[in-house]
């Protein structure tokens, strides 16, 4: 069962409604509920990627299979205002768990404190929130951006033999996943390859074409580079570019830290060589498992990674193309 | 009459100059030279062939959108709305050229970028909104456009090797790449536009004093309208280059572009109040930030060095500008 609601004003009106017909069953009956679990959802911003319109869709679909959970699914449309109203509205329809995909995660701490302050415990998903917030929320489920990185840091290694010369193509500066997944890297690098030179770092800004410009002066500055750390296959494509255009491409090993479409074709082409799958439908099937398992009042861990394995030209068929 | 066709001409030569003039006039050519020889004493990869047509490459993007912007500018209005019209841009003709085939993908994305161009142009010019606003609206408006259209999905060509569309972003005549050639025809045509054509001087004359070009028989209106139209056009041509250099394209790849373009207009010395600039001095003040970019990554300096750097020589050049203009330093008053 879900329910979905698009409007804010049908939202206050159906709290109003839900919160009489509860006090109403409050006062006929202390606490024979059914083993049925609201859970609330509000997201980022559906509809801007693909991967936030299939996370939606996967977990509208999970809590349809799951014939315990009646789900409200909102959207915040980017709006850090909008989503903390919802919170809002999702706490006067005393739901049993909120998850959050956080539009800003400074600005919605008060309105998860404001949720564990009315009992509701608060499941963040996809991106955390800051750390003020952190002792608020009852579980953050999502990708480990610094196991991403750590895993394309070991396929590097693999595909290099342990020995050569890299650069890196970082993310948007101050970004926590362009921080995490660098971090992630540059920690287990030389762990594994001791002999695998990081010869420069810059930002591509998660933009293909700032990616493709950074290659082009990192070939013009290095006659010899073995290998190219991307921190998304949107970027490392962009770097595959600026090589192809110099005639480089043959002599350099491309990784990235998250699989595209792009990157996935490249693979194919046998043109890219590694990267870590993240799937949106497992994002959102582990964000509502946890809220289950909060809802029942079982144990969760505080951090819920799903799994995000490394794909390569030997394992890709495992795998569908990704949506994004 | 000649004499004050003249003024309208930042080129033309006057005979005395006092050391401070000559560099409010030529301030931004020294600079330009200035780049080049530190850049190439501190790194011997700087100067060479190749590596020159890389950052004329690289700033020929920003570089073809600030052509038309130049022109924007000394007609007295901004444009702001460049970036997002290029994410929207490059997002239709990458999207369309699997579709339709590259030559109507070409054709729609010129129809289209031209259409917003004139709404612009329309709103500003016709109507007399401030610039500014109509265009700072119309940047989040296009953003949007393109989320719908694209359905947020990054958009790719998927025959990358054999397509013709591959001649504006990755081929080369006579060893120039085709980006390069087209920021440098375009900016010599635009320049003779600007300076030899009654068009160019009608725009100085809007930008300079609209009301007293009005007086003279000067359809304002119209004039506006087409320096809005001209920016979308040398928009959609930067569109080609980005979508066939990277044969894909991202709902954000021109967010933040409007300043990087206007950064450049306003390096090349085009008063922000309109009525002087010149198409040569935009393509070398984009150049420098070009230069800038390049010659700092070559030297192996963390990013925000670069940001640092192209303000300082963005704040030198205005204030030189404009301490030209006043023929002092400082103000005094």
């Amino acid at each position: 069962m879900k329910v979905q609601i698009s409007s804010i004003r049908t939202i206050r009106s159906f709290g109003k409604t839900s919160l009489i017909a509860g006090s109403l069953a409050l006062g006929l009956s202390s606490m024979a509920q059914a083993e049925t679990f609201r859970i609330g959802i509000t997201q980022n911003n559906v509809g801007v990627d693909s991967y936030q319109t299939t996370y939606e869709q996967a977990f509208e679909e999970a809590a349809e299979a799951a014939d315990n959970v009646d789900a409200v699914v909102l959207d915040a449309g980017g709006d850090v205002a909008r989503q903390i109203s919802q919170v809002r509205d999702l706490i006067q329809q005393q739901v049993d768990v909120i998850i959050i995909w956080p539009t800003d995660g400074q600005a919605v701490v008060p309105a998860v404190k404001r949720a564990k302050d009315a009992g509701i415990p608060v499941v963040v998903t996809n991106s955390n929130i800051a750390e003020a917030g952190q002792p608020l929320i009852a579980s953050f489920s999502g990708p480990n951006n610094i196991q991403q990185g750590a895993y394309a840091a070991e396929m590097m290694c693999d595909q290099l033999g342990g020995k050569g010369d890299i650069v890196q193509i970082t993310g948007q500066p101050g970004y926590t996943t362009a921080i995490e997944r660098q971090k992630g890297f540059e920690d287990r690098l030389p762990e594994v390859c001791p002999d695998v030179t990081i010869l420069d770092s810059q930002p591509g800004d998660w933009n293909r074409e700032k990616a493709q410009r950074t290659m082009e002066g990192f070939l013009t500055r290095y006659d010899n580079i073995d290998g190219v750390y991307a921190a998304d296959d949107n970027m490392g494509v962009g770097a595959l570019n600026a090589a192809k255009s110099e005639d480089r491409a043959d002599e350099i090993i491309f990784i990235g830290a998250t699989n595209f479409a792009v990157g996935y074709e490249a693979m194919e082409r046998g043109e890219y060589h590694g990267s870590v799958y993240q799937s949106p439908a497992e994002d959102a099937r582990n964000a509502l498992n946890i809220a289950i398992a909060v809802a029942k009042g079982e144990e969760v861990e505080k951090m819920s990674y799903f799994d995000t394995p490394k794909i390569t030209r030997e394992n890709m068929d495992e795998f569908e193309k990704p949506v994004f | 009459m000649k004499a004050l066709l003249g003024s309208f001409r930042p080129g033309s030569k006057n005979s005395e100059l006092s050391p401070l003039q000559f560099f409010g006039k030529h301030g931004i050519s020294v600079a330009f030279v200035l780049c080049v020889v530190i850049f190439s004493l501190a790194t011997d990869r700087f100067l060479s062939a190749d590596n020159f047509f890389t950052v004329v490459m690289q700033a020929s993007i920003i570089g073809t959108i600030a052509l038309g912007v130049t022109f924007v500018v000394i007609g007295g209005n901004l444009d702001l709305s460049v970036g997002s019209l290029l994410s929207f841009a490059t997002v239709l003709v990458v999207d369309l050229h699997d579709k339709v085939g590259p030559g109507t993908a070409i054709i729609l994305m010129f129809v289209f970028t031209l259409l917003i161009g004139a709404v612009n142009g329309y709103l500003i010019g016709y109507l007399r909104l401030n610039s500014l606003i109509v265009t700072l609206g119309m940047l989040s408006a296009i953003q949007g456009i393109t989320l719908v259209y694209s359905g947020g999905k990054n958009v790719d060509i998927s025959d990358q090797e054999n397509t013709w569309f591959a001649f504006f972003g990755r081929e080369e005549f006579l060893g120039i790449p085709i980006p390069a050639l087209i920021f440098i025809v375009l900016g010599i045509a635009l320049q003779i536009v600007l300076l030899k054509s009654g068009f160019g001087r009608k725009i100085f004359a809007i930008g300079g004093n609209g009301t007293a070009a009005l007086f003279s028989g000067l359809r304002r209106n119209r004039l506006v309208f087409s320096t809005y139209l001209l920016s979308a056009f040398t928009t959609g041509c930067a569109a080609l280059i980005l979508g066939s250099r990277v044969m894909g394209s991202q709902n954000n790849v021109g967010e933040g572009y409007e300043l990087l373009v206007l950064a450049g207009v306003i390096l090349g010395g085009t008063s922000l109040l309109g009525g002087s600039g010149s198409i040569i001095r935009t393509v070398i003040g984009v150049l420098i930030l070009a230069m800038i970019q390049n010659g700092l990554l070559l030297l192996g300096y963390p990013y925000y060095t670069q940001w640092l750097v192209t303000w300082v020589v963005i704040i030198v050049a205005v204030w030189l500008d404009i301490a030209a203009k006043r023929g002092k330093l400082l103000s005094t008053y």
